[in-house]
């Protein structure tokens, strides 16, 4: 095994992920959890992105919007983090070498580039923006790329169960495996 | 005509992409709806968009709001014509759809009432965002939990 691969089993053989994984509720618990968190945190994004480009929220200003969302941001991109650890290290050993899995790591680290990028250009310049007779380009680009970054991230998350190891027998859900014979 | 469907002849299960396809669909729709829905309960609550009145913020998202439920219901729709039986039978998904036609009444009735009336929180406004903020997330769980139980 690889040098990834020996890494991720021991992150997933440790015996927190491996209580967490085998255990009953808390694993599906932690799941809902990280699903809440995007419609928190998604809901806020979604907003400021719709009012940068025009569609939504017109009302009010696009520095109010974003000073208003951010602190909804922050609390759900935290238990969305924590919840996305836990339920990574719980099965890291399956999900370390999964395509679905790398894109939406990537994905994430661009999310990062993006902040980089226009934090100081557009969301630190909000009210200068405001002021402007048209929302420039930039802002613009800024809010369409975080739309399909964070649509991207969410669909490669729901992918990563659907990937099977070359090789590798699928694991049937036990609904299958077990139904009962045909009188 | 019910009792001829054959859900084996569902393109959703005889391809690999389509029904990750429509999950992700309605995991993207629920969080614009569920999402723009928590924006006006939080307004209701006083915890954020305070220069904002609950009115003003129900308007500027109930477009999305509406549209992000109409695609998470049509795309849930598809996903429950993959196996209709096993959903039908399943304790969560039951609830999933109890507690789905009860949230949509609410937030066209109560929520939107008091959203729209609300100036300043009160004991209605704030018991209306938790309710909302509760039977919301409970469905979401609930849709979660089909696939554990």
């Amino acid at each position: 095994m690889s040098l990834a691969g020996d890494f991720a089993s021991a992150v997933a053989n440790t015996q927190f992920f491996t209580a967490l994984r085998e255990s009953g509720l808390p694993y599906p618990i932690v799941m809902s959890t990280h699903l809440s968190s995007i419609a928190i945190f998604g809901g806020a994004i979604l907003m400021t992105d719709l009012r940068i480009l025009g569609f939504a929220m017109k009302s009010m200003s696009i520095s109010e919007v974003y000073r208003q969302t951010r602190i909804w941001k922050r609390i759900g991109f935290c238990i969305m983090i924590t919840m996305g650890l836990l339920l990574g290290g719980a099965k890291l050993d399956k999900y370390y070498d999964n395509p679905y899995f790398l894109i939406k790591m990537s994905l994430l680290c661009l999310v990062g580039v993006h902040a980089l990028i226009f934090r100081p250009r557009v969301y630190k310049r909000a009210e200068e923006i405001d002021r402007a007779p048209s929302v420039p380009g930039v802002a613009k680009t800024a809010a369409w790329l975080s739309l399909i970054l964070w649509v991207g991230i969410l669909s490669m998350g729901r992918w990563i169960a659907y990937y099977e190891r070359p090789g590798e027998i699928p694991r049937a859900p036990a609904w299958v495996t077990e139904q009962p014979s045909k009188p | 005509m019910f009792l001829a469907y054959d859900p084996t002849t569902n393109p959703l299960n005889n391809n690999e992409w389509s029904f990750p396809l429509a999950e992700c669909v309605h995991i993207s729709m629920f969080a614009m709806s569920v999402g723009t829905i928590a924006l006006v309960d939080l307004r209701l609550l006083g915890w954020a968009f305070r220069r904002e009145s609950p009115a003003q913020m129900l308007k500027s998202t109930s477009l999305w709001t509406l549209a992000g439920l109409i695609i998470v219901i049509t795309s849930g729709f598809i996903i429950w014509t993959s196996d209709p039986l096993r959903y039908y039978y399943n304790w969560s998904f039951r609830y999933k759809i109890i507690a789905l036609v009860l949230a949509i009444i609410f937030n066209y009735t109560i929520h939107r009432k008091v959203a729209l009336s609300a100036t300043s929180p009160s004991i209605a406004s704030v018991l209306t965002a938790t309710f909302s903020l509760a039977i919301w997330i409970s469905i979401v769980f609930a849709g979660l939990f089909y696939a554990f139980t």
